[in-house]
């Protein structure tokens, strides 16, 4: 049986070869001390704030550039930055900024007046030179800014087409981050891949689908950070980040899937939890349909077992939500609003009331998206309580983008009800494009659901311009009010961000803005 | 010989054609547009009329095709909208890390798939060949992603022999032997299962030879039965092995989208589930031009070879 000695040979040569990779490397070693490393869900776009969208990529830009204003540690407030103070002229339509001084660009130009005209004439003026280094898709938070004005080196001037008050909030979100302009200069298109800003890391080199690497800034005007660097990996799969984390080969984890939360238990990891300005609701067919009656959007808040979809399908990741309005706002939101308890009596009796028995139901359910959590999970369980209450209900499921295309033009003549999540800046935002009357599809915002009340539209459209914050508050407390009475969507959960972090990281929190601060982090 | 190479190279020129319509008529069908996956939750009509039209998308499906195939003719592949980068410097790129993955496989499923197909026909209902069956059977039951997972879940977070994910180390070196220490679960995980059919298939090839003539009057001049298997026997199999090879290199190349989503591996197929996602339509075209224009080509090797093997086909 000679001919088996090749083989076996080979056999042999290749369990050698093994053993000698194994040698060489050796146990996998632990990531080097004062350097972060992130597992990131995916891989950025572009650290370029004005053209990108994502969370994702927004992560990387608020450790690498400034805004004229921030948020306020553990807030949805806004404090200065690099704005150290600002005036609003008494009809809400200028804003003049003082700038800080001595703050220069990574790429060693001076951060000025002028930098911040560059800036936003750069996204919303199409003649501007540098307009098409776009498209700037968020362009439209910053729409109200008629013109900028450079009044001294240190003194800008925003003058607003009318008074707009989440405009502070716009300038504290990553869109609003101020590039360097002799780098955009420099790079024109391939700014992006080439970024510059004033933030605490500076940009040193983007490896594609490997990482972002960001060194520490130590002229930063807020004081140098304390770690040496940065690395932002993207490993897109969450089965695979998990065991990155397992296994020592990243420091920190944003996202971790609600069943993975288990394998972080104990001393050697630190897990981090912190609600959000989200908020997952399910958007109901007040046009036709048993919907259309307010005592079954009711019966389908009462009907949802919400805590049990927080607990169970998304494992405390989430919270319930009472009203359109997430609690991360905190100074806009309703503490005297209850969720709807979960109560199949109650709603079979509404149901009863409202002569809707047995009635057929079509769901849009999406297989995912942002910020959509477990979608056909918690549709699945949605579907068995409304059931249960009577409803006949069938579920259609599509691929995100897919999805929006079906939603976003209206529910009516398709579906009684779709899955959907927000994610916002400002209390604003949601109620203003999903629920005025104004914002139906047909004319343009996202209110697929069709839902009017002419209360609750002059309610938002005086919140709007408004600029004492106080008024604004009591404004969208009383909405919120009416709209859960009106129920024009079932309100169901909070989303918590999650992020696991080993035991060799200190002083880091996660914030309700869900971005990723990491100055005052440190690394052992 | 060159006029055979060169009518099959000439015949590629409708195949690529048909399937860059094909890819642009998919891409314009599906639903969901760019503008939309880039806007998310902010995608109003108006939004989504203004940044069509920055992104070049508000011209008409045929006239968009042709100005995408003549530029492509002249090497420009166009700008991918998520990775703000040109297309091409992104596939070649990527190709070559898929490359790398999917070549090693290849040579793997090629090498342990021939050796344990011929031990098999070698020991027909022996023990080798009851064990190898089952072995393979398990192999090609195995769904590759899965075994990913599983090979992570052991030998990089239990017992830390290699590192879970990625094709080069974050910090060091980056030398052969590194790069062996990532490839070495990708690209096993990836050659398991056309290691399967490709023993199968060797092996039945092998039978068939083994009852041939000229085998038995090998064997009946002395010829060593070493010899007479893995020289006469196995150089008469490989002209039917070959094609399988072929196809086995194609599976491997398409396996290798499971095998770099689990293990992160910067390839081609990663980033055409991405690029599918975030309808990156001059990614995922380009993207899947290129590899066509790459399996084409690998096919016409693999008709060459055989060819060269055997001269009766060509004609």
């Amino acid at each position: 049986m000679t001919f088996l000695s090749l083989p076996r040979r080979a056999m042999l040569a290749a369990t050698a070869a093994t053993a000698l990779v194994l040698t060489i490397t050796g146990l996998q070693a632990q990531t080097p001390p004062d350097v972060l490393i992130v597992g990131q869900i995916a891989e950025p776009q572009a650290l370029d704030p004005a053209a990108v969208t994502a969370v994702n990529d927004f992560r990387i830009l608020m450790n690498v550039y400034d805004g004229l204003v921030r948020y306020k540690d553990g807030t949805l407030e806004v404090e200065p930055a690099l704005a150290t103070d600002w005036s609003i002229a008494d009809d809400g339509t200028e804003y003049t900024f003082t700038l800080r001084e001595g703050v220069t660009f990574h790429d060693g130009s001076a951060f000025d007046a002028a930098a911040v005209k560059f800036n936003f004439d750069r996204m919303l003026d199409e003649a501007h030179p540098f307009h098409d280094t776009g498209p700037f898709p968020l362009a439209f938070f910053f729409s109200a800014i008629d013109t900028v004005d450079v009044l001294d080196p240190q003194t800008v001037r925003f003058t607003l087409n009318s008074p707009y008050a989440p405009f502070l909030s716009n300038l504290a979100y990553p869109t609003g981050l101020i590039v360097s302009p002799a780098a955009v200069t420099q790079h024109g298109a391939d700014f992006g891949r080439n970024p510059s800003g004033t933030g605490p890391f500076k940009f040193v080199e983007w490896r594609s689908n490997e990482a972002v690497v960001v060194d520490a800034n130590p002229k930063y005007w807020d004081g140098a950070p304390d770690l040496q660097a940065v690395v932002f990996r993207p490993i897109t799969d969450a089965n695979t980040r998990t065991a990155e984390m397992l296994a020592g080969g990243i420091d920190l984890m944003v996202e971790v899937p609600p069943v993975a939360l288990g394998e972080f238990q104990g001393d050697a990891y630190a897990v981090h939890e912190q609600a959000g300005p989200h908020v997952w609701f399910l958007i109901l067919n007040a046009k036709e349909g048993p919907f259309a009656d307010k005592r079954v959007r009711q019966a389908a808040n009462y009907a949802i077992n919400k805590e049990a979809i927080v607990n169970d399908v998304l494992e405390g990741t989430a919270a319930v939500a009472a009203g359109p309005t997430p609690p991360a706002f905190a100074w806009a939101y309703n503490d005297a609003l209850e969720p709807y308890p979960y109560d199949p009596d109650r709603a079979r009796a509404l149901i009863a009331e409202a002569g809707v028995e047995g009635a057929e139901l079509t769901f849009y359910v999406t297989e995912g998206g942002s910020g959509m959590l477990d979608p056909v999970a918690m549709g699945t369980a949605m579907q068995a309580d409304l059931e249960a209450v009577g409803f006949d209900v069938k579920i259609e499921t599509y691929e995100w983008n897919t999805f929006l295309g079906n939603v976003n033009p209206g529910l009516e003549g398709k579906a009684d009800m779709a899955e959907m999540a927000w994610m916002t800046n400002d209390p604003d935002t949601l109620p203003f494009l999903a629920l005025r009357t104004e914002a139906w599809p047909d004319k343009g915002g996202f209110n697929s659901g069709y839902y009017s009340n002419p209360k609750v539209d002059e309610l938002l459209e005086a919140a709007r311009v408004a600029t004492d914050q106080a008024e604004r508050a009591r404004l969208y407390q009383e909405m919120q009010v009416i709209v859960q009475e009106d129920a024009p969507w079932v309100f169901v959960a909070n989303w918590k961000q999650n992020a696991v972090t080993s035991d060799r990281v200190g002083g880091f929190s996660l914030q309700p803005s869900f971005f990723l601060l990491l100055d005052d982090v440190t690394k052992n | 010989m060159t006029g055979y190479i060169l009518k099959r190279l000439i015949s590629a020129i409708p195949v690529l054609l048909g399937i860059s319509v094909i890819v642009f008529l998919i891409m314009a069908m599906i639903p969901g547009d760019p503008a939309t996956a880039i806007l998310g939750s902010y995608a109003t009509p108006e939004n989504v009329e203004k940044l069509n039209r920055d992104l070049g998308l508000d011209q008409g499906i045929v006239s968009r095709y042709f100005i995408w195939l003549g530029n492509m003719l002249q090497g420009d592949f166009g700008r991918s909208f998520a990775l703000n980068r040109p297309v091409l410097d992104e596939v070649t790129d990527r190709f070559g890390a898929t490359l790398i993955l999917a070549g090693t496989s290849f040579v793997l499923c090629s090498v342990f798939g021939i050796a344990a197909g011929v031990i098999s026909a070698a020991r027909q209902y022996g023990f080798a060949d009851k064990a190898i069956t089952f072995v393979v059977l398990l192999g090609i039951s195995i769904p590759s992603f899965f075994l990913g997972m599983m090979m992570i879940l052991i030998f990089a977070v239990k017992l830390r022999w290699f590192p879970v994910s990625g094709m080069w180390p974050i910090y060091g070196a980056r030398n052969f032997w590194v790069l062996l220490d990532h490839l070495a679960m990708p690209a096993l995980a990836l050659a398991v299962v056309a290691t399967g059919v490709v023993a199968r298939l060797a092996r039945s090839a092998m039978l068939e030879v083994l009852r041939q003539d000229f085998v038995r009057t090998a064997r009946a001049k002395g010829v060593p039965e070493r010899r007479v298997i893995w020289r006469h026997a196995l150089r008469a199999a490989m002209v039917a092995i070959i094609p399988v090879l072929g196809i086995q290199a194609g599976f491997v190349l398409s396996g290798a989208v499971y095998i770099e989503m689990v293990f992160q591996w910067p390839g081609v197929g990663r980033m055409l589930v991405d690029a599918i996602l975030k309808r990156d339509i001059l990614l995922v075209q380009g993207g899947v031009v290129f590899i066509a224009a790459c399996y084409v080509l690998f096919n016409i090797l693999v008709d060459v070879a055989q060819a060269l093997l055997d001269p009766r086909i060509k004609t």
